[in-house]
């Protein structure tokens, strides 16, 4: 009998097992099996199918048009909110009372959205606007061409917007001499910092955070004075390699997988390979003696934990945030850790100055097959210009997700004397390419020290000269690749301090850069921005 | 009467069931690490790593994700119902078309085989096959997107008519002196001497039904005809999104999903189909021969 059972026991127990095996498989499985069936359909090309009335506009003066009912097709990153289809239902009444138009706002969620938006543009889907943005590439599909011209459109069908951006927006916006989008209107700092524990920096006596020294002496008192707690939890990655960029004010391009930088703000066009420099020697010497005094974990490039989460649960010190984000979370530990006082350290004090955000970070566009650009374009004035069609889109239904303080300027979630639950979230769907500054609300109970920090940010603003370059890459794609995993294997740790001898590594890595082809790229880069720069005038 | 057991096969019988079970039940581990990372307090995980036996058991996340189930339920619903509208219509076309393949007296059975095989090696790949569904088809946010692509799949089809191939001519030629004509055969002989090739190819299909999040990624933009998959990935993906250059632009209340959270998630999602299982496995064994010659 037992040993029956025993027997009916071990058969299962492997049965499980190759189970699991082939729940495994089969996810793979399933997607050759899609595109199987994908290779039996006819290859067709661009935008065939759909070549909707791209119209110019109509030569009388005065009011569009709006006789005609109209479904429109927007298309914005991220996900809904929950409660997205009430305001979608509210928006749309609103919407068919004012233009005789209905919005679907379609969402492309985080998953793959790259390859979805892609997808969107390159297959000629009708969708009459959808969100653009440079680091979503929008000046590469502009200029393949895949979004509609709007420099004739715009003066009569969204006016109001027309007059209020500033031209040198529209500039950032214009490719080839043609508008191709509406950016957005909100001067925003974004630069890179750390929070940390000041209560922690008071109770030890460590000195005041405002140079790369003083970091040092924190990260250390910390280490010392607080044993069980690693000052840089989690992935460090972000912490140092952004305090290298911003202490010797290199201009990185392409990103942190780019080794190709300016050397300063002031010196554009003096680019170079940063590791080939002497301060990159400099840091990652100083890096070692960082990681060997143990300021992050040894594991730290593997780590998938954000440090910010290990300041939550009190066994971190440390957390890279640009300003904005800054505010964010110190608003919430506010909540969760009402006990911590959290300081904020913008490494822009380094150099004493701040670069704005490219307007063209967020923004509308219209793609090349919009069936009806001129009513997008109307929905999209109203949207930005009429706050109570900014507020609904952007923050939700006033009572539900927030109600207005006296001052008509703060908003509060969840709304004044409701009562939610636990997991309650504000309403926030991806609005950034609408944002229009003088309808924006501040929200009650945020961190104060964001006010400050902007307008410190803005009396040393400087304008933005390296974003809008904007390079494919496309000649020197296999270098790219190469350099790319270069930087991975050997750079990262190096920077990270996690080598045993920093000058060996340093040699090695600067030769398997040479190896990768690093001075195609390099060449490529000065190409392209001092082509801009030639363009701007900038010198 | 009793088969007298020899006591070197009595130990290495012994041996043998101790090995697989150590050896399942490793495998069985990082499941159980999920079930119970979805059941510790989420400070725990954060201050001290996913642990087997955690201090304080917490049922946070089942909470969080059941305060609005509606979505869950909806998505069960959506799977539940593509699963079994797609695997019993997928089964019938695919065995149809397997037995077509598989009869010795239809004249081109080689060259449409070949026609079929062939698009396992070239596939116009994903921009003409979106284009074809989108604009051709006009299939996008329709549920028939989520059946009709994984209908038939070459893979399928070539096991199907392999397995068919193992019936003998005979009886087809003794059911047509009978008198029945070529649907009954199907239908009533052909059919019931298939089942494990049916169950396997059942399974297999169920599973890529059940599993597939990328179709709905792509066509499905109404919330309520989310699949349960695509729920689970639209989780994981906003949380590595805060890990992309994006994070600036979002705003400060982006939180992402917490980790108990991923991980019952996980849980939920997973747990219907494993029970699966153990109930096709007679079939499973037999059927997993089938495969063993392609082409």
């Amino acid at each position: 009998m037992n040993r029956k059972i025993a027997k009916r026991m071990s058969a299962f127990v492997p049965l499980t097992l190759t189970a699991a095996l082939l729940a495994a498989c089969s996810g793979g499985g399933s997607g050759s099996g899609l595109s199987n069936n994908g290779a039996a359909s006819p290859s067709a090309g661009g935008n065939d199918g759909s070549s909707p009335s791209a119209s110019a506009p109509a030569a009388d003066s005065g009011k569009p048009d709006t006789s005609k009912k109209v479904e429109l097709v927007w298309y914005v990153l991220g996900d809904a909110h929950q409660d997205t289809p009430k305001v979608l239902a509210e928006w749309n009444k609103r919407l068919e009372k004012d233009l005789n138009t209905t919005v679907k706002l379609n969402f492309t969620s985080w998953n793959e959205w790259q390859s979805k938006y892609n997808l969107l543009l390159a297959s000629g889907e009708k969708v009459d606007m959808l969100f653009a943005s440079s680091w979503a590439d929008f000046y590469k599909y502009a200029k393949q061409g895949a979004f509609m011209d709007l420099t004739g459109l715009l003066p009569k069908y969204a006016p109001q917007t027309w007059e209020e951006v500033p031209k040198d927006d529209w500039d950032t916006a214009t490719v080839g001499g043609k508008i191709y989008a509406v950016p957005n209107t909100n001067p925003e700092y974004t630069p890179n910092g750390i929070v940390y524990r000041e209560d922690w920096r008071q109770e030890l006596g460590l000195p005041e955070i405002k140079d790369l020294d003083s970091i040092e002496a924190y990260l250390d008192g910390v280490k010392k004075g607080k044993p069980g707690v690693t000052p840089i939890g989690g992935k460090a990655w972000n912490e140092v390699y952004t305090l290298f960029t911003d202490y010797y004010d290199f201009k990185v391009y392409g990103g942190e997988s780019g080794v190709i930088a300016s050397t300063s703000y002031d010196k554009p066009r003096d680019i170079v390979v940063y590791p080939f420099t002497s301060q990159f020697e400099e840091f990652v010497k100083r890096m070692k003696t960082w990681a060997d005094r143990g300021f992050w974990a040894s594991n730290t490039l593997s780590s998938q934990t954000e440090a910010g989460d290990l300041i939550k649960a009190g066994t971190g010190a440390v957390y890279w945030r640009n300003a904005p984000g800054a505010g964010g979370f110190i608003t919430d530990v506010s909540k969760t850790n009402p006990d911590y006082k959290l300081g904020y350290f913008p490494y822009t004090r380094f150099h004493n100055y701040a670069i704005p955000t490219l307007p063209m970070a967020n923004a509308m566009a219209v793609p090349k097959s919009a069936a009806n650009p001129e009513r997008s374009l109307m929905v999209l004035d109203k949207l930005r210009n009429d706050p109570t069609y900014f507020r609904l889109m952007t923050y939700g239904i006033e009572g539900t997700h927030y109600s207005i303080e006296a001052d008509g300027k703060t908003i509060v979630t969840p709304p004044a004397g409701a009562t939610v639950a636990k997991d309650w979230k504000n309403y926030d769907i991806a609005s950034w390419g609408w944002r229009y500054k003088p309808n924006m609300l501040d929200q009650k109970g945020s961190w104060e020290g964001l006010k400050a920090l902007n307008e410190e940010f803005a009396a040393e603003a400087k304008p933005n000269i390296f974003d809008p370059i904007t390079m494919d890459y496309a000649p020197v794609k296999a270098e790219q690749a190469a350099v790319n995993q270069v930087i991975k294997q050997y750079g990262q740790p190096l920077m990270m301090g996690l080598v045993k001898d920093p000058d060996k590594a340093l040699e090695t890595y600067r030769s398997k850069l040479k190896a990768a082809g690093v001075d195609k790229i390099l060449a490529y880069v000065q190409e392209q921005a001092n082509a801009y720069f030639d363009e701007k005038g900038i010198q | 009467m009793k088969i007298k057991t020899e006591k070197s096969t009595l130990v290495f019988n012994a041996a043998g069931y101790t090995f697989l079970t150590i050896l399942s039940l490793l495998c069985l581990l990082p499941f159980l690490v999920i079930i119970i990372g979805s059941l510790t307090s989420e400070n725990e995980i954060i201050a001290e790593g996913f642990k087997l036996i955690p201090d304080r058991f917490s049922f946070d996340a089942y909470r969080a994700m059941f305060t609005n189930p509606i979505q869950i339920y909806r998505a069960y619903e959506v799977t539940i119902l593509v699963t079994v509208v797609g695997t019993a219509l997928g089964l019938f076309l695919t065995s149809m078309a397997g037995y077509v393949l598989s009869r010795k007296d239809f004249k081109f059975r080689n060259g449409l085989s070949f026609y079929i095989y062939f698009t396992t090696l070239f596939s116009g790949g994903l921009i003409p096959w979106y284009i074809l569904i989108v604009n051709y088809l006009n299939l996008k946010d329709n549920y028939m997107v989520l059946v009709i692509p994984g209908l038939l799949s070459a893979w399928n089809l070539i096991l199907m008519k392999n397995f068919m191939k193992s019936i003998p001519d005979s009886i087809v030629e003794s059911a047509k002196i009978d008198g029945a004509g070529d649907f009954a055969i199907y239908l009533k002989l052909i059919l019931p001497l298939s089942t494990p090739g049916l169950a396997t190819i059942g399974l297999f299909m169920a599973l890529a039904y059940w599993n597939d999040w990328f179709t709905a990624n792509l066509f499905i933009t109404s919330e309520h005809k989310f699949p349960l998959q695509f729920l689970l990935y639209k989780i994981l993906a906003s949380a590595s999104v805060l890990k992309t250059n994006i994070a600036g632009n979002l705003s400060p209340d982006f939180k992402p999903p917490t980790e108990t959270l991923k991980m019952a998630t996980a849980v939920v999602v997973t747990g219907p189909i494993i029970l699966l299982y153990p109930f096709l496995q007679r079939y499973f064994v037999k059927g997993l021969t089938i495969g063993a010659v392609k082409g």
